[in-house]
Parts: C-alpha cells; sequence; structure tokens
C-alpha cells in the first residue's frame, strides 16, 4: 500500500475501533453542515471593533504604537502624490519609489518610479486589496500588479487602502479567500522580531516601517 | 535517553544561572503579555470552547478533511506528498531538492521540520541549509536545537548572541545591543533569500476547502523564504486541517495572543500553489508533504486530544518545571507540557517515561491551553502506562509500595509522621533545610521549606468538630 493509503487506513481505524470509543462517521453534506455549525454566533468569540465604525476602528487600531504603524488620512486619488512625497520628505528619502505595477500608481507625478523591488530598496509603495478593522490589518493577493515582495523587501512600505475597502473582521475577509489567489497576506504592522530575551525589534527581516494611506472618496 | 540522561540534564540546568536568567527574561515577559492580551479579549473563554471543538470535529472527519485538502491543493497546481514516518518525510524534502538541483536551501521555522530531522538531512545531503528566522539563526550558529517551540534560542542570553555574531557575522554588529544583532542578521540572510534554490517552511494551518497552507511570522522571514526560490516545500503533521480559512481566523485568534500576547502576527500568509501566468514573483514549484509520524495511532488512542495542539508554547510558558530546566533537559523535539505529552508518542515511552513524571501537576498549563487540552490527565494516562508496563525503576516500585502500604492504615502513617517531622525540624534554619541526609535530590539545587512547628493533622485533631461540615 502506498503511505497516502496507510495513513488514511490507519486514522480510519483509529475512529472506528480506537480505545477512546467508535466515532460516528458522517457523510460530506453532514460533515460540512457541523463545520458552519462551528461559525455560528460569530460575536461571542471575537473582539468588539475599537470603534463603531469599521474605518474608524482601522484608524484607531493603527494608532496602537505596539505596531508601528504611521497613518495618513488622504482625502483623494489625486492627493495621493502629495502625500507619498510628505512621507519621503519627512523621512529625508529620496523620491524614488518601487512601485508595485498597479495602474492606479502611474500618476504618482514627481516620484522616480522603478520596478521591480530590490534586495536593499529604500522604499516601495503598494495598493492593499483590503484592510481588516480588527487588527489594522492590509491585505495584498499576489498578482501581475501585486508582487509579493514589494511589500517584503523595502526599508519603507507605503501601502494605499481605500476606505470602502476596509472590512469589520478577520472573518469578513475569509470570504475573500475562496478566490484562491497564489499567495494571500495578511500584514499587520512593522516586521519584528522578540527572538532575543524576548525584547521587541522593529525591522527584522521585512519592513521597518509601514506607512499606511488611507484615501477616502 | 534513559532515566539518568534526563535526570542529569535537568541536574545541570538547574545549576546553570545564566540559562536560569535567559528563560525567566522571555518566559517573564511572554507570560505578562499573554495575561494582558487575553484580559482585552472577553470572549476568550467562549473562543477556547469553540477552538476546541473546531479542533475535535477536524480530528474526527480527519480522512475526509485529508482528502478534500489534497484534492484542492493539487487543483492549485500543487504537488502533495504523504509520508509514514520522518525518516521517510526528511528523504521526501531531501529528494525533492536534489531532483531542482538544489545548492542552497532557506528554511523558515517549523517545528515539524525539527521533529523529522530534517536540518540533519538537508546536511547530510551536503545542501547548504540557511535558517532564517532568527532565534533559528542564533541556534544554526551554536549547534543546537531549539529550547522553546515559539522562541527557540530562549535558553541564550543577548550576550550569548552577541558572542556568536561577532564571530560568526562577516561584517560583525555594529554593537552589542538587540537592535545591532537584528539589523547585522538581516544584513547576512537577506542575500542568502535571494539566491536560494529551494524554500521550505512548515504551515500553521491547512485549510481543506482552499488547499492552501498558512504560515504566521512576525519578522516576515516565511515570505522571502517561499517566494524568490524556484522551489517551495511545505511540512505539515496531517492535525494541521482545518475545514476553511474562516475556522482558521477563529483559531488565529488564540494562537497569536496565547503565543505573544498579539492579536495577529505581523504576516499572515496563505500559499496555494506556484507562480500564476503572469504573476510578478512566486515559485515554479509547490510541494506539501503531509506527515504522519505516530499521530494516526494518536486518534485511536486516549492521547486523541494532544491533536487539538496549536503549537502556541504558553503551557511552557506557564510551567513550574519548564522555568527551572528550560527546554532543552527535556531531550525531545517538544519540550514543557505539550512536550513531555507528545516526546513519548514520537521516541517511544522507554526513552521518555521520565517526561510525563517531570510535572507537578499544578495545572496551569491546562488553565492556559487555548483549545483546552486536559495535559494534566494526559501526562497521568503516560505514567499509568508506564507503571503497567513495568518500566519504574526497583527502588522506585519499591518506596511507592512501602507509601501505599502506609497510606492505606492512618495509624501506620500518623505514627511515622510523627517520628519523621521532629528529626526534619532538626535540619531546619529560618524556615528553609539547606542540608538532609537522603534529600541530596532536592537539596543540591533548591532548599526544602522546613515543616510547620505543628502538622496538620494535629492541628486538625485539636479543631475537633470546629470545621464546616
Amino acid at each position: 500500500m502506498s503511505a497516502r493509503d496507510d495513513i488514511l487506513a490507519a486514522v480510519q481505524k483509529g475512529l472506528t475501533q480506537g480505545q477512546g470509543g467508535a466515532v460516528q462517521r458522517r457523510n460530506p453534506d453532514a460533515i460540512r453542515a457541523e463545520a458552519a455549525q462551528l461559525l455560528a454566533n460569530l460575536d461571542e468569540i471575537r473582539p468588539d471593533l475599537a470603534a463603531g465604525d469599521p474605518v474608524d476602528a482601522f484608524v484607531a487600531k493603527c494608532a496602537n504604537p505596539a505596531l508601528g504603524v504611521t497613518l495618513d488620512r488622504v482625502a483623494n486619488w489625486q492627493a495621493l502624490p502629495r502625500a507619498v512625497i510628505a512621507y519621503l520628505d519627512q523621512h529625508d528619502l529620496p523620491h524614488r519609489l518601487s512601485v508595485s505595477g498597479d495602474p492606479r500608481l502611474d500618476a504618482l507625478t514627481g516620484i522616480e518610479a522603478h520596478q521591480p523591488c530590490a534586495p536593499d530598496e529604500a522604499a516601495a509603495i503598494s495598493v492593499a486589496d483590503w484592510g481588516v478593522a480588527e487588527t489594522g490589518s492590509v491585505v495584498i493577493h499576489s498578482a501581475p500588479d501585486q508582487p509579493i515582495l514589494n511589500a517584503m523587501l523595502p526599508r519603507h512600505w507605503l501601502v494605499v487602502v481605500e476606505e470602502k475597502k476596509i472590512l469589520p473582521f478577520l472573518d469578513d475577509y475569509a470570504t475573500y479567500a475562496a478566490s484562491r489567489p497564489r499567495n494571500a497576506v495578511l500584514i499587520t504592522g512593522s516586521s519584528g522580531t522578540t527572538d532575543i530575551e524576548g525584547f521587541f525589534v522593529r525591522g527584522a527581516h521585512g519592513p521597518g516601517f509601514v506607512h499606511v494611506l488611507l484615501v477616502a472618496g | 535517553m534513559g532515566a539518568s540522561a534526563f535526570t542529569q540534564r535537568a541536574h545541570d540546568a538547574l545549576a546553570d544561572p545564566n540559562l536560569k536568567t535567559a528563560i525567566d527574561r522571555t518566559t517573564g515577559t511572554a507570560e505578562t503579555k499573554r495575561a494582558a492580551a487575553v484580559g482585552a479579549f472577553p470572549e476568550f473563554q467562549a473562543a477556547r470552547a469553540r477552538g476546541a471543538a473546531i479542533k475535535d470535529h477536524v480530528i474526527a472527519n480527519l480522512d475526509h478533511y485529508l482528502v478534500e485538502f489534497e484534492r484542492n491543493a493539487q487543483a492549485a497546481g500543487a504537488h502533495v506528498h504523504w509520508a509514514r514516518d520522518k525518516a521517510e518525510a526528511a528523504e521526501i524534502v531531501t529528494r525533492i531538492c536534489k531532483d531542482a538541483d538544489a545548492k542552497l536551501v532557506t528554511r523558515a521555522k517549523s517545528m515539524l521540520g525539527e521533529e523529522i530531522g530534517l536540518p540533519h538531512a538537508l546536511d547530510d545531503a551536503g545542501i547548504e541549509r540557511v535558517e532564517t528566522d532568527l532565534a533559528e539563526h542564533i541556534i544554526q550558529l551554536a549547534h543546537e536545537r531549539p529550547s522553546h517551540i515559539i522562541w527557540p534560542a530562549m535558553h541564550r542570553t543577548r550576550e550569548d548572541v552577541a558572542t556568536l555574531f561577532f564571530k560568526d557575522h562577516h561584517p560583525p554588529p555594529d554593537a552589542d545591543d538587540p537592535a545591532s544583532m537584528v539589523a547585522s542578521a538581516r544584513r547576512i540572510l537577506r542575500e542568502k533569500f535571494m539566491s536560494a534554490d529551494v524554500g521550505i517552511s512548515g504551515a500553521n494551518f491547512l485549510i481543506a476547502d482552499t488547499g492552501a497552507t498558512c504560515t504566521v511570522t512576525n519578522e516576515g522571514n516565511a515570505e522571502l523564504s517561499t517566494t524568490p526560490p524556484r522551489v517551495h516545500i511545505v511540512t505539515a503533521g496531517i492535525e494541521k486541517l482545518v475545514p476553511s480559512t474562516d475556522h482558521a481566523m477563529a483559531l488565529l485568534r488564540l494562537l497569536v495572543r496565547s503565543a505573544t500576547g498579539g492579536e495577529v502576527t505581523q504576516y499572515t500568509t496563505f500559499h496555494s500553489g506556484p507562480k500564476r501566468p503572469g504573476d510578478a514573483d512566486g515559485p515554479e514549484e509547490m510541494h506539501i508533504v503531509l506527515v504522519d509520524n505516530g499521530r494516526s495511532r494518536m486518534v485511536g488512542d486516549e492521547f486523541r486530544q494532544m491533536l487539538r495542539c496549536i503549537r502556541c508554547g504558553a503551557c511552557m510558558n506557564h510551567c513550574v518545571v519548564y522555568r527551572q530546566i528550560g527546554g532543552h533537559a527535556y531531550g525531545g523535539t517538544y519540550p514543557g507540557p505539550m512536550g513531555a505529552v507528545l516526546t513519548p508518542v514520537l521516541d517511544g515511552l522507554a526513552q521518555s517515561r521520565d517526561l510525563p513524571h517531570a510535572c507537578t501537576m499544578n495545572g496551569r498549563c491546562e488553565e492556559v491551553c487555548p483549545v483546552q487540552i486536559p495535559l494534566k490527565t494526559l501526562l497521568k494516562a503516560w505514567r499509568v502506562r508506564s507503571w503497567d508496563s513495568q518500566q519504574e525503576v526497583g527502588p522506585l516500585r519499591m518506596g511507592l509500595g512501602l507509601w501505599g502500604f502506609a497510606a492505606r492504615r492512618p495509624r501506620l502513617y500518623h505514627f511515622g509522621t510523627r517520628l519523621a517531622l521532629p528529626v526534619m525540624r532538626l535540619f531546619g534554619k529560618g524556615g528553609w533545610i539547606r542540608r538532609m541526609p537522603f534529600a541530596g535530590g532536592w537539596t543540591d539545587t533548591r532548599d526544602l521549606p522546613k515543616p510547620a512547628a505543628r502538622s496538620f493533622m494535629s492541628q486538625h485533631a485539636n479543631h475537633g468538630n470546629e470545621g464546616p461540615k
């Protein structure tokens, strides 16, 4: 027998003849129904949002110093270039960015844009597919115009999120995982480590600085 | 590992003040941060019960979910392999590396990788292996094994790490503070990430209805280990399945709070198959190795509930024994209370019968376990098996036999304690006994409390019938 057959047979034997008593075997529909039942009344097993409105809750989460992010509210896409340049100037960075390839970033006037992200890139910009209010996370799905490394390699990562893409809970994002992207990354704050004596250090392997540009309208 | 080997390791650990300092610094922080995270999540107890129910549901239908996961992972273009034991698993991974003509492999921390002996297998195959998690990088430089499942280098102080990095990093770190040392590791490992042929990760969850594998990290090393190389290999235990991404989210809330005291890790990544047409980056091949290694046996015995474990490490952070002796003394891949239950499954009871005994039964591990594993009950079950299979040494069986004989005869028992207590008090000084004949096993590394002036039994006798009915 193959390893697969052996393992499945051993599991089935354990379930039907084990010391713990036989487990009732069910058909796939009954299994699915039970699995769905385990997600009933989600409000009983998840925290409340930091504010009533998901956008306000997202902003409040990003203000938590433990996350190590900064956030700037931008009126609309037209106002984005000025907000980007303001951040770069504040950190004494050149007006040069690795840009993900999202067409909405084509109009970044005053920025020298390039691809792909270099291993020692100072700053890069991406557009998040969603934000999650519960945790202050942003989500990216790998795609031709969404390189994963653009979010992982730079020292400073700027990420644009539209207010209309803020979802309340992690569970609300989970629905979108059904589209099965190759890579779905939920990013919550800057990279960090506590591996030396539990002491938190920002900027382990990923970006040490994450700047969220929250676009209204 | 024989009885004396564990005792010797525990003894050596207790005598090492540097180790005690290192463990206290990290476990103390972990305990405080977890308590704060749980305190800020009033739904935690309800979430734990649900988490336990989700895992029980998965185990009760494990064959169904394994097949569903395999079908969906294959549909996404991943190759799915099955391994009965650790030798088979390590062989599959090294074969994939050789087929890919791999010279350099990056690894993102995975305890399952340690369990199947992957570091060794890759080294033996002559493939350069680079551990990318900072703690794993530290212990790779020190030629050690992890001593904790979340902080593998917990036994190392910052001074130890500085010594290792100044010797091995070229150029060396700018200074010996944690920030400079982390920056140095980032510099050194960055070029490895970009030039690796194969990236190997574990999985915190396997999502049955999408076929995706999920990793959680704070450093971002999993994403950097699995995106640039040509081949991504996942090794995962078969108990890691969950029905859907939604179920993973419910467990994620428990896992991260219990492990590090965060709400979520900085990076939670779902990996599904190789690079798609037109994708900007990603591996050309993805392989998933599903590892049994004793788990299917646990489905059928009294240790089934141990398959709920989501590897948060809270049980060891709160264990009075772990906090005294550290992880290496346990001798297995997994230390602490969860390790004391798992190691006899993985390595055999004859090799590890000391571990279920190295427990005070104070129950702290059970109280903090985010999926309500009855760790005390499971540890007792190993003690029973150990006794029934005659693995206790002669003097212990005889001593327990004598104790049992006396305990069933209250008059004899009280007579014995009336004789012994005054003798013990003679050795006490300032409330503690520092040294006493026949008690060296205890007093070599710690003091014994001096018995109270009057025993509980004699005080109780005086109270007569005053106590509550």
